[in-house]
């Protein structure tokens, strides 16, 4: 369960200060699939930074298994990243020059796994996603529908709780987001994990159980199929 | 994360800069490179000066006179004068105090010295052997503390001097005195003739002058001559790693003595020594014979003294290489933290990206020096490779070029220290790479991951 409690993230200062994210409240059940939908500039991808621990708003609280993970270390919020959570970008990130393989190995080597247990996470990821045969190929030889497949499972195979995916289909062909919103959604109802996904795409949002709407920096509207 | 997996990741990533790593790493490996020279050049620098000094010196030895000012390159500037200057050798300026014969004595009886040889200055005519020409010859003490090449007949083992009739010629004379090699001339009869300028006493003028007689007076005035005869013991060569190079014509301390006071009888230089060696008795540390003979106010050096002054010098010329061997990773120092911010630059997403995976910053950090160690490691092996190529295939030509003799090598390469020297240069490479390690470190992944 994620709960966001009078989140209120400020940028600048005194008569400079722009307020991206104004007192936002809301719960997310677990295994859900949510969207946070705005336009650019609505606080939307701030929001999602707040909620993955990566930013620290100024007020309130967000709990994520009953820990607050704003008021966590710098040292757990890393490990709470690093063992909790997913990210899915929109223009990809993997590393051109690293192969498939160390690309997903990467989350695994940060969270201390190693030897056959990083491998076989490794492939099993890399199976999910059906780009298996891709294991030793370097990265900025995949075509864009590959390089989002690899980032997802780069994404996955720390076996995430929650997975952020920012614009996922955002800079892929309709045929190929079509898949990877399915691949994602699959998964999220296969392994139970959350999904949260930050698009300004009506019809991605509408796939979701649960949709924020999220206008300058305040939740104009959550409409939830959640039961 | 695992320090194993940070640094296999640092060495993919500069194999992904190929370019870029290899031209940083050369610029340590000039570094390297004359760091390696020096410290090899060194190390053969101090065995070569060892192997003269074991060949050369007889560690038991030590050189003894007056006062410490000899070592010192004498008193330089005006002194007082004094009335005695039998004591004094003055000469270019420096002044230096000599020793006399009851210096010599006084050292002679210590328990603690087995023998006393003053340098005698002896001043030889010629030499020469029936039926041939006359040659100029410098006579000097059989030194038995020295090991010698000897070509034809015989020395004795070390510390034993030759007889009193004997004399060791240098392989030179061998033609000169017309014998056909040097085997022939061994037992063979040669004479040293010495002069001296009378010395005459005011009673043998008066009494010359009150026999009236014209030829006692003349022969007052005849210069008095000496010839010694030696048998030749040995023809001794030239070794490269001689110090003393064997031009002298060698005889044994008595007849040295015996000579030198012939030629010095009614001169201030009679009986007068600048230097003398002493053998110290077999088990006794030269270094406290030294101490006590200081405290008595002679000027002493051992074996061990001429070892240090020598590796001084060998020293301080390896310094200078070295000084500049630092000034080369200096340089590159800054190529190293110039080439690190760049990557950090073009970077800065796949940081951003790891920081959001949950990596520590300590560890991002740790990333970019290791990738700087993996550079300084890089150019610590390239230049100490080519190091150990060139000198190694340079090595004979150098022993030819400065004679060395066979054997001797100039720049000797060792493993620990060009190991240590990388260790220290992949050091080197870390500390550069802090800055830059440290903005990577500090980067805010929201910023690194904004999508323009």
């Amino acid at each position: 369960m994620i709960e966001v409690k009078g989140v209120t993230k400020t940028y600048g200062k005194k008569q400079n200060a722009f307020i991206a994210l104004d007192d936002i409240n809301f719960v997310i059940p677990d295994g859900a699939s949510v969207a946070i939908v705005g336009k650019s500039g609505s606080g939307k991808s701030t929001l999602m930074h707040a909620m993955s621990g990566l930013d620290r708003p100024e007020k309130g609280q967000v709990v994520i298994d009953g820990i607050d993970i704003l008021k966590l270390r710098q040292k757990a919020v890393d490990r709470f990243r690093s063992e909790k959570i997913g990210f899915i970008f929109q223009s990809f990130f993997v590393q051109a020059n690293e192969s498939s393989y160390d690309n997903v190995a990467l989350p695994l080597e940060i969270g201390n796994l190693s030897g056959r247990a990083r491998k076989k996470r490794v492939i099993e990821a890399l199976q999910v996603v059906g780009i298996e045969e891709k294991e030793k190929q370097k990265a900025r030889n995949l075509s864009g529908g590959q390089k989002q497949r690899l980032a997802i499972a780069r994404a996955i195979v720390n076996r995430p709780k929650i997975i952020f995916a920012d614009e996922p289909t955002g800079n892929l062909d309709s045929t190929t987001g079509a898949t990877i919103e399915k691949l994602l959604f699959g998964l999220n109802k296969k392994s139970g994990s959350t999904l949260v996904i930050v698009t300004h795409d009506e019809d991605l949002a509408a796939k979701c159980d649960m949709r924020i709407y999220i206008k300058d920096g305040k939740i104009d509207q959550i409409v939830s199929e959640v039961k | 994360m695992k320090t194993v997996d940070i640094i296999r990741r640092a060495g993919r990533s500069l194999k992904h800069a190929k370019a870029r790593t290899i031209l940083t790493s050369l610029a340590i490996a000039v570094g390297a490179f004359t760091l390696t020279i020096a410290l090899a050049a060194g190390e053969g620098a101090r065995q070569y000066a060892n192997t003269l000094l074991t060949s050369n010196i007889d560690p038991q030895v030590l050189a003894i006179a007056k006062d410490k000012s000899f070592f010192e390159g004498g008193k330089t500037g005006p002194q007082e004068y004094s009335a005695d200057s039998s004591t004094i050798a003055r000469g270019n300026g420096v002044l230096v105090k000599r020793l006399s014969q009851s210096d010599i004595d006084a050292i002679a009886k210590r328990s603690d010295i087995v023998s006393v040889t003053p340098t005698y200055a002896i001043n030889a005519q010629y030499i020469t052997r029936v039926g041939q020409k006359k040659y100029t010859v410098d006579a000097t003490t059989y030194d038995s503390g020295v090991t010698q090449t000897v070509i034809a007949g015989s020395l004795p083992s070390l510390r034993t001097s030759i007889a009193d009739d004997q004399i060791a010629l240098p392989e030179a004379y061998v033609s000169l005195l017309g014998f056909n090699n040097a085997k022939d001339a061994i037992g063979q009869t040669v004479t040293i003739h010495l002069e001296r300028t009378p010395n005459v006493t005011e009673s043998q003028i008066q009494q010359a002058i009150a026999e009236n007689s014209p030829q006692a007076i003349a022969s007052l005035a005849t210069k008095q001559t000496k010839d010694a005869e030696y048998k030749i013991v040995a023809i001794v060569g030239k070794s490269a790693t001689a110090l003393t190079a064997t031009t002298n014509a060698q005889i044994s301390n008595t007849s040295a003595k015996a000579l030198s006071d012939f030629t010095t009888t009614g001169t201030d230089n009679y009986q007068q020594y600048t230097i003398a060696t002493a053998s110290v008795k077999a088990g006794v540390d030269p270094a406290t014979v030294k101490q006590a003979l200081v405290n008595e106010g002679y000027g002493v050096q051992t074996a061990k003294d001429l070892q240090s002054l020598l590796f001084t010098i060998v020293n301080t010329l390896q310094g200078i290489v070295i000084g500049f061997g630092i000034l080369a990773l200096i340089t590159s120092v800054f190529g190293i933290i110039n080439t690190q911010y760049i990557s950090v630059l073009e970077r800065t997403r796949e940081i951003g990206l790891m920081k959001a995976l949950g990596m520590r910053g300590r560890h991002v950090s740790r990333l970019f020096q290791f990738e700087a160690a993996w550079i300084g490691f890089l150019g610590g092996v390239i230049g100490s490779i080519v190091a150990v190529i060139a000198g190694l295939s340079l090595n004979p030509w150098i022993t030819s070029t400065l004679s060395l003799g066979d054997g001797n090598v100039l720049l000797i390469f060792q493993p620990i220290p060009i190991i240590l020297l990388i260790i220290v240069l992949m050091l080197i490479a870390m500390l550069a790479g802090y800055f830059p390690a440290r903005k990577a470190a500090k980067l805010d992944p929201i910023e690194a991951l904004r999508t323009e």
